[in-house]
């Protein structure tokens, strides 16, 4: 992102404790709001606020074959299917531009560490709250330490 | 030219093409898979090997398209991401290539509970378009981790679209996804429900996909009317219009009934423009695809021309 948040990044991650403050906090709002999965890559703000780690097989590039035609997932029949929620809400929020971006393999070294940090620290996407698609191009960077 | 296999020869030369399905056995002898690709040499120019398709565990499709090409056929290799991580993904794709296959068809896969072992961990470390895109860049000489691949390995890709399930507008959102991660064909599911059908493929037509990809519809003939309400209350994402059901109820034969529907439903999707080709999905009924090739007038199936000839005449299509 910047410098700054470089910095604040850097700084959080090697204090174990406030690390520990910081992601309790995050899983509190997250989790509460939004049904977080803790996957530490947040795409959120692409996909219309709805968290698509929600959805049995993860999908994070669009439904599966399998959505009823009621909207519920395929699985989980009293289940809404995530993706049809997100089209929804997107198609609500007019951010459907949003849902053509192509979104890479999730780093699994990532998961259960503080996604806010990871954005700060400039290793996933940051939220991007404009309603075009942009691209944006990321440096590779190593994952948190675990505390 | 990317691969230089049969079905994209053809499909570049222009051809309109046709593909079988084949589910390997749930057993450790190969002659079953033999047995099959008698039904299917002549008859169709690719046949499909499902991988672990419902879930339910049988020969691998890596293997059984192995096989598939000793008994003569050209195979079309599924790889789902249910079963393996990228590691193990990238490494079959790699030993696939090796042993003559040219054409794989990337899937997320069904869930694991719909099988027969649902207390089973379901992977899905990459997703259908994750994967295509993996499979695109290998290609292009370079593994996931930024390796280098000498020599790399050239697939033609499929990828695999709904065209019955909803929100239409992301369904081709999704497609247009598939297409930019590298697929250069794509297969769907069975058409039961033609103005749906015609819905979808009319949207593919208005971006352009149909443009930029082959497009390979799916057909299945139906042996009883259950098997239709089966689909339509049990299988997730189809589509079953109430004509087709009707018409198989009040049908003196169903069998030929069945026959005769799907071969009706292939030559109207000859009609239809921006379809290149269809596949012949016969669950557990292999047996009918030579009377359904036949009757719906395919016969005979065109050659290839060589390599170098089909790139010289390349088509737009990616």
């Amino acid at each position: 992102m910047s410098k700054f948040t470089e910095a604040i990044a850097e700084f959080t991650e090697k204090h174990p404790i406030l690390y520990r403050c910081v992601l309790f906090g995050e899983n509190l709002f997250k989790k509460a709001v939004f049904g977080c999965q803790d996957c530490g890559q947040c795409v959120l703000s692409y996909n219309a606020f709805v968290c698509c780690m929600r959805c049995p097989k993860q999908m994070r590039n669009g439904p599966c074959g399998g959505t009823r035609p009621n909207g519920r997932c395929e699985v989980y029949p009293n289940r809404p299917c995530i993706w049809w929620l997100i089209y929804k809400r997107a198609k609500w929020m007019g951010r459907i531009e949003k849902l053509k971006k192509y979104h890479v393999p999730v780093d699994r070294r990532l998961e259960h560490t503080s996604a806010w940090m990871n954005m700060f620290a400039g290793r996933i996407l940051p939220l991007d709250l404009s309603k075009e698609l942009r691209e944006i191009e990321l440096p590779k960077k190593d994952p948190p330490p675990k505390w | 030219m990317v691969s230089g296999s049969r079905l994209e020869r053809l499909l570049r030369q222009g051809e309109f093409v046709l593909c079988g399905e084949m589910s390997p056995p749930q057993g450790a002898d190969k002659a079953a898979i033999l047995k099959k690709c008698d039904y299917f040499r002549g008859y169709v120019d690719a046949v499909n090997l499902t991988d672990n398709q419902t879930a339910i565990v049988r020969m691998s499709s890596i293997m059984s398209s192995v096989f598939v090409l000793e008994g003569g056929c050209e195979p079309i290799m599924q790889m789902a991401c249910r079963d393996r991580n990228r590691l193990a993904q990238q490494s079959d794709l790699l030993g696939a290539y090796a042993a003559g296959i040219r054409n794989v068809l990337c899937l997320t896969g069904d869930y694991q509970t719909f099988g027969n072992q649902g207390d089973a961990k379901g992977v899905f470390d990459l997703d259908s378009v994750q994967l295509i895109h993996t499979v695109a860049d290998m290609n292009a000489g370079t593994l996931l981790s930024g390796d280098e691949l000498k020599p790399p390995p050239a697939f033609f890709i499929g990828g695999a679209a709904n065209p019955f399930a909803e929100p239409l507008e992301m369904r081709i959102i999704r497609l247009a996804k598939k297409i930019q991660a590298g697929a250069h064909f794509i297969q769907t599911q069975p058409v039961f429900d033609w103005p749906k059908f015609e819905k979808w493929m009319s949207a593919v037509r208005d971006a352009g996909l149909d443009q930029k990809v082959f497009i390979i519809v799916g057909v299945m003939p139906v042996r009883s009317v259950k098997a239709l309400l089966y689909m339509r209350d049990e299988v997730p994402g189809m589509s079953i219009s109430d004509e087709c059901i009707k018409r198989m109820e009040s049908a003196q034969d169903p069998k030929e009934e069945g026959v005769r529907m799907c071969v009706e439903t292939m030559q109207r999707l000859r009609e239809t423009p921006g379809v290149r080709g269809i596949h012949i999905m016969p669950v557990m009924w292999e047996s009918i695809t030579p009377r359904l090739v036949e009757e719906a007038g395919f016969l005979p199936r065109p050659e290839p021309l060589p390599t170098e000839q089909v790139t010289a005449e390349a088509t737009e299509t990616n």
